[in-house]
């Protein structure tokens, strides 16, 4: 049994960050880097997995970026991650999801997981496709935006509920080796504590380059342009608190006639 | 006491030889046989008894720290005993009773001992008797008067517990359900009322045998005629007599009483090992090894062993399995304690009771219980919940009250390291470590917006990286970003500004001190910020440190050094009252205020300055009216150890509230001052909370100093105008 | 040029709105990028659509039937290949939605479409199409083209375009495919926990708290205000995650959305993406938060940069 964790070095931008010279990207140096958050979920899902079935069924946490990325994979390691994978070939600069998605087959391929466990979403880019991409590619079974799941190491398929608009939940069936993008709130994810990361820091990262792989990681998209939009702004209300207040009061009369 | 009279006076009459203790006289040889028997038992199961303790000991953790500076140790241990310094403290009259009680029995017990040494020691093998003559009889004298002191301190015990009844004896426990095994403690009670009878029992029988001793022998002048000398014996035995009891029946009394007596004492003794009787032995150990920084500089870890923290009772090091069997329940911790105020499941006293049952049943026997059984983290009997251990806030009160120097806080910190390993803590708390290790800061917000602040103000601060500067002000996280904060934190700028004091900030260089994170039990987190903060730190030029913060006071203080950080560190109230007291500062307009002072923990208790803001209260003109709790006893906001990120549970008065209420009761009250950044935000929310606003109001004492020196300013403005 | 195809979305028998909303989203570029607007509906009884997607705008209608109602991604999928290989459109546009997340990217990278999610502006460039779309937690716009890819598929923001308001008559056709053997199957679906609380969707004036309350305490503090001020007591995801207030007060997307508000009070929320979702189409929104670059304010009518606890205590006395 084997479960492949996919995980994401998202990036936060800093309050006054700036657009890179060529329009294409933000400058570098206004970024904050962390693991993503839903990718938080994703390895807890899989560690509960794990630890149900007595710590047999082995976890491997892959990502595609550079070696600053590795951050990511030592905290993954921290919380009880077998093993972590890190891919990067300078070509997948600026690579888009589908293209990232082609890379993680690749890994895939040769991992051979029964269940593959990804985020539904970046917490920066929100593209919530990558996982179902890579379904694609592996002609996997899938299913998106899993709030909730049951299953068992060695299942032949896996209960899962979607989280749908509005509150509404689907359950579906879905026959493994399959695919699932996890929702937050799926469970209370595990505290990686600096002592573990550090000492995670000693366990080795295997490294693949994307050549390794042998496959092209053609991107879906390209970037024209990236701007910081024109905001449409509030009315602002200025004024101590208890001027605002009264403006409010004010607001709230004339808006429900009161 | 007149020597050389009364030698004169009893040896007129008497033989120095005959006036002695009759031991043994009447006695057949078999049953002087048993006694020794008896004797020797009694020894061999207290030996026993204190290997098994010892070997309890052994298996905790190692402790070098502990053993260095032997001699000074023992001399300051022998001092706080004599002197009960540390009994006395917020409960003088057990304090009183507790002397009595201890001289007492001390004082008997030598005499016993004096007795033996002479009678089976230096008599038997040296041929060389000294129980006689003037020394016997000063003797009686004082063994009767100890007597006396020992029933007279019992006394008052019993009717402590018995009629006072002071809640910090009430042994029921917070943490646990009424209904739940051992909720009340009663094993406890019963153990403390078997002590008190035994003890009484052994010292009243002593005076009946003494007295019956007298009558018994009435017939002999060196014995009745110096009856005196045995005071309450001659007393008792005038009593005897009057009640027409005669030598041959007082004889037989005494034969009863003696076995009665002798067994007692002796099974007493037997048992000190295995009983709260102990504490004689280890509360006088765990003061010798006292730390006097325990809750100020907490323990370094190891950064390469497979764990950190106390899982199980044998990852205690023996120096706090010693605390464990020195605690006497006496409740000053239990009364200190703010969480436990605020009925939070903590009460130190129960943890430290619980750690030590757990040890007693798992290390006292022979060979150690399988690993499973020495997890002494969860929800069994004897086990301390998560829920306990996450409701302490460091305010280490329960550590500075301890009259046996228990290390509360080390070892809740060291339970914490383990939690905090295996993610048992609240998900805002888990965020908030997170959030500390990503931006530096508990508030999430950019490094680049840590000297935000500085913007309010109408001339630059210096940045310490780039120029070198005389003070090295380190502003930590609340002091920089929480808004209301910003305020003072400006207002303290502007001091220094006026003061002409060359000082700088480190800007984006500075991380969180790491003060609450460690004692959240995050140990690699702390390590990390305190090594950022050191390097940066190094790398300025600075002649001493100020903060505003007596967070990061104590950390940078009393940590940083054993990471190679050392620092000369001043909290702002002492340099604020250098200042003034060299003429820098002026506060010439004289407030007025009615005002009290909330000692912050870190501040006062942990580093003890109590006198530095009293002395600025003073300076601004305020009246300063103390809480009945302040100084060393003063009442945490509940902000420490890492619970300022933790939300405190609906619907019970939290402990920043509880000191609301008791500031208000100081009539007319105007000014409740801080000198905490975390302070001013617990008690500006509790003042709100507990319906005080509009009452008084909450102020750190920059803002008062600012406002006494604010007319000068003015002055000074319009002198330049013309 | 060969149309446009855009994918309806419905579930359990009903025609979910973003459908239209799609419908108008591709007008503007239907001349650059393809004349024909095909709308496709997928699934068993797919015909019952027929009516409310017969709207101006709509050239043709086509009816997928499946062996299930409701959504399965692999068949899905393999309806809208099959029915992309016949019309070779040079736009497809779906609903960014739970649904399409389970479909879209697969049906991309299977056929080597132009891709792009979650976009919330579509224009041409010549006959190329430009994708318009947040990143970096919605704090740039990001423009997408796709270079090389004769048909783009782009899964849209729903809330973005007004739905058409005249209704046409599109003709309207059957299209069979040979459906796969579905690896999954639908169980069931599960209503959110009963409301016992309030439907917060039916409220008109609602005050919702987020983040910035902190602690759960506090929520107590903010339904007297809520009372105070006659507001229904909403909140953002995370305050309803950590349990201090029912999912049925939730707002925004994996909650509830404020259909029937007229003025909507967010205090201490930022506005994140899920959370405006259920709320931005408000017409008065009044904003209360301590960061002055706090989403919400772009969706605001009104704001105020500062304490909601200040604010609150206030605010109380004007409503005694």
């Amino acid at each position: 049994m084997k479960i492949l964790v996919p995980v994401k070095r998202i990036a936060a931008l800093e309050e006054d960050f700036e657009i890179r010279d060529d329009g294409r990207d933000v400058d570098g140096d206004f970024i904050n880097w962390d693991l993503n958050e839903w990718d938080d979920y994703s390895l807890e899902t899989a560690m509960q997995i794990k630890e149900a079935a007595g710590g047999e069924p082995e976890v491997v946490v892959v990502t595609v970026g550079p070696d600053d990325a590795e951050e990511v994979l030592r905290k993954c390691l921290a919380k009880g991650a077998d093993r972590a994978i890190r891919v990067w070939d300078d070509a997948l600069e600026g690579a888009d999801q589908l293209a990232i998605a082609r890379v993680l087959a690749g890994v895939a391929k040769t991992e051979a997981p029964d269940l593959i466990l990804a985020g539904v979403q970046s917490s920066d880019h929100s593209h919530g496709c990558t996982g179902i991409a890579l379904s694609a590619l592996l002609d996997m079974p899938h299913a998106a935006v899993v709030a909730a799941m049951t299953y068992s190491a060695g299942d032949a398929k896996v209960r899962v509920q979607r989280e749908l608009e509005g509150g509404m939940l689907h359950a579906v069936d879905v026959s493994t080796p399959a695919v699932l993008t996890i929702q937050l709130g799926i469970n209370t994810p595990r505290y990686a504590s600096l002592r573990g990361i550090k000492q995670a820091a000693a366990r080795p990262i295997e490294e693949l380059s994307a050549a390794d792989l042998g496959a092209d990681f053609a991107s879906a998209s390209r970037v024209r342009r990236m701007y910081v939009p024109e905001k449409s702004r509030a009315q602002m209300i200025e004024g101590s608190p208890a001027e605002q207040a009264a403006r409010i009061a004010e607001i709230i009369r004339e808006a429900t006639g009161a | 006491m007149d020597n050389a009279a009364s030698t004169a006076t009893t040896s007129l009459y008497f033989a120095p030889e005959q006036i002695t203790r009759v031991l043994f006289e009447g006695f057949a040889s078999s049953a002087i046989y048993l006694f020794y028997i008896i004797g020797i038992a009694a020894i061999v199961v207290f030996c026993h008894g204190c290997y098994v303790q010892v070997r309890k000991y052994r298996r905790g953790a190692g402790d070098t720290a502990s053993q260095a500076q032997i001699k000074d140790r023992l001399v300051a241990m022998v001092g706080t005993v004599l002197s009960h310094r540390t009994i006395k403290r917020r409960d003088t009259g057990a304090g009183h009773a507790h002397r009595l009680i201890f001289f007492g029995f001390v004082l008997l017990f030598i005499g016993t001992a004096t007795i033996t040494l002479e009678y089976d020691i230096t008599a038997r093998l040296f041929g060389f008797k000294f129980w006689y003559g003037d020394f016997y009889l000063w003797f009686s004298l004082v063994l009767d008067l100890a007597g006396v002191g020992l029933i007279a301190g019992m006394l008052y015990m019993m009717a402590r517990r018995g009629w006072i009844k002071p809640p910090k004896l009430d042994y029921a426990r917070p943490d646990r359900e009424p209904g739940d095994p051992d909720f009340d403690r009663s094993g406890y009670r019963r153990e403390d009322w078997a002590f008190l009878w035994a003890l009484i029992i052994i010292a009243a029988t002593g005076f009946v045998l003494e007295a019956a001793r007298l009558v018994w022998l009435q017939d002999r002048p060196e014995v009745w005629t110096l009856r005196w000398w045995s005071p309450v014996g001659a007393l008792l035995a005038e009593g005897m007599r009057a009640a027409g009891l005669g030598a041959e029946g007082a004889g037989s009394l005494r034969g009863g009483l003696w076995w009665f007596h002798g067994a007692i004492a002796l099974v007493f003794i037997a048992l000190i090992p295995r009983t709260k009787v102990k504490h004689i032995f280890t509360a006088s150990g765990s003061l010798m090894f006292r730390d006097p920084l325990a809750a100020q500089r907490l323990p370094k870890t190891d950064p390469d062993a497979p764990s950190v923290g106390y899982a199980k009772i044998t990852d205690l090091t023996w120096k706090h399995l010693l605390n464990l069997d020195a605690c006497t329940k006496c409740g000053r911790c239990h009364e200190a304690c703010p969480a436990r105020a605020a009925g939070a499941p903590l009460s130190p006293r129960d943890v430290i009771l619980s750690l030590r049952e757990f040890a007693n049943d798992a290390l006292e026997k022979q060979s150690l219980p399988e690993e499973a059984k020495l997890d002494i983290h969860g929800k069994d009997v004897g086990q301390v919940f998560m829920e306990t251990l996450w409701s302490c806030r460091t305010c280490m009160a329960c550590v500075e009250i301890c009259p046996v120097a228990v290390e509360h806080v080390p070892i809740i910190v060291q339970m914490r390291r383990k939690l905090v390993e295996e993610g048992q803590m609240e998900p805002l708390l888990q965020k908030t470590l997170q959030t500390i290790h990503k931006t530096g800061n508990s508030f999430g917000e950019s490094k680049r917006k840590r000297a935000a602040w500085t913007k309010g103000l109408d001339f630059p601060v210096k940045d310490a990286r780039k120029e070198p500067v005389d003070v090295l002000w380190f502003v930590g996280d609340y002091a920089s970003f929480d808004p209301r904060n910003q305020k003072v934190t400006q207002g303290f700028a502007r001091l220094l500004n006026q003061a002409g004091v060359n000082f700088g900030i480190l800007y984006e260089g500075e991380s969180n001190a790491g003060n609450d994170v460690r004692r959240v039990g995050e140990e690699g987190l702390y390590e990390l910020l305190a090594e950022n903060n050191i390097a940066t730190l190094s790398s300025a030029g600075f002649k001493r440190i100020v903060t505003t913060d007596p967070h990061s006071f104590n950390t940078i203080k009393n940590e940083y050094p054993d990471f190679g950080g050392k620092y000369e560190i001043v909290h702002y109230t002492q340099m604020v009252l250098e200042l003034i007291r060299e003429g820098r500062l002026t506060p010439d307009r004289k407030l007025g205020y009615r005002t009290t002072y909330h000692d912050p923990c870190h501040l006062g208790r942990f580093n003890k300055e109590y006198d530095a803001p009293r002395a600025l209260i003073e300076a601004v003109g305020c009246e300063l009216v103390d809480m009945a709790r302040s100084r060393d006893n003063s009442f945490c906001c509940g902000a420490g150890g890492g619970r300022i990120w933790i939300p405190d549970p609906v619907g019970k008065d939290k402990p920043a509230q509880i000191r609301m209420k008791e500031a208000a009761q100081i009539d007319g009250l105007e000014v409740f001052a801080v000198a905490c950044p975390k302070d001013l935000t617990m008690f500006e929310d509790a003042l709100k909370t507990t319906g005080n606003e509009g009452r008084f109001v909450v102020r750190e004492l920059i803002e008062l100093i600012e406002e006494s020196m604010a007319p000068r300013q003015i002055a000074e403005e319009a002198v330049e105008a013309v | 040029m060969s149309g446009i195809l855009v994918v309806a979305e419905h579930r359990q028998g009903v025609l979910r709105p973003v459908s239209l909303e799609l419908v108008s989203a591709v007008q503007d570029v239907r001349g650059a990028l393809g004349d024909k607007v095909t709308v496709a509906v997928i699934g068993a009884g797919a015909r019952a659509h027929q009516q409310t997607l017969s709207m101006a705008g709509v050239d043709e209608l086509v009816f997928i039937d499946t062996p299930d109602a409701e959504f399965d991604p692999e068949v899905t999928e393999a309806a809208l290949a099959a029915l992309a290989a016949e019309i070779r459109p040079s736009l497809v546009v779906v609903p960014h939605s739970v649904d399409s997340m389970g479909y879209a990217a697969s049906l991309a990278i299977r056929n080597g479409y132009g891709f792009a999610t979650d976009v919330f502006g579509v224009a041409a460039d010549g006959a190329a199409v430009v994708a318009t779309r947040g990143g970096y937690g919605q704090k740039v716009n990001v423009e997408l083209e796709f270079p090389g890819a004769s048909t783009v598929l782009l899964a849209l923001r729903g809330g973005t375009w007004k739905p058409p308001v005249d209704a046409a008559s599109p003709a309207a056709r059957d299209f069979a495919f040979s459906a796969p053997a579905s690896r999954s199957k639908n169980v069931e679906f599960i209503s959110p926990p009963a409301t016992n609380d309030v439907d917060m969707t039916a409220k008109e004036f609602i005050l919702s708290v987020g983040r910035g309350v902190g602690e759960e305490d506090n929520i107590e503090r903010f339904r007297e205000l809520a009372d105070t001020v006659g507001a229904a007591l909403g909140c953002s995801r995370p305050v309803a995650d950590s349990g201090w207030l029912p999912k049925s007060r939730q707002i925004g997307q994996s909650g509830k959305t404020a259909a029937q508000c007229k003025l909507y009070m967010a205090m201490g929320i930022s506005g994140a993406i899920q959370h405006l979702a259920g709320m931005k189409h408000v017409e008065t929104i009044i904003a209360v938060n301590t960061d002055p670059n706090a989403s919400i304010f772009s969706v605001a009518k009104y704001g105020v940069i500062g304490d909601m606890f200040e604010i609150a205590d206030e605010l109380e006395k004007h409503f005694a």
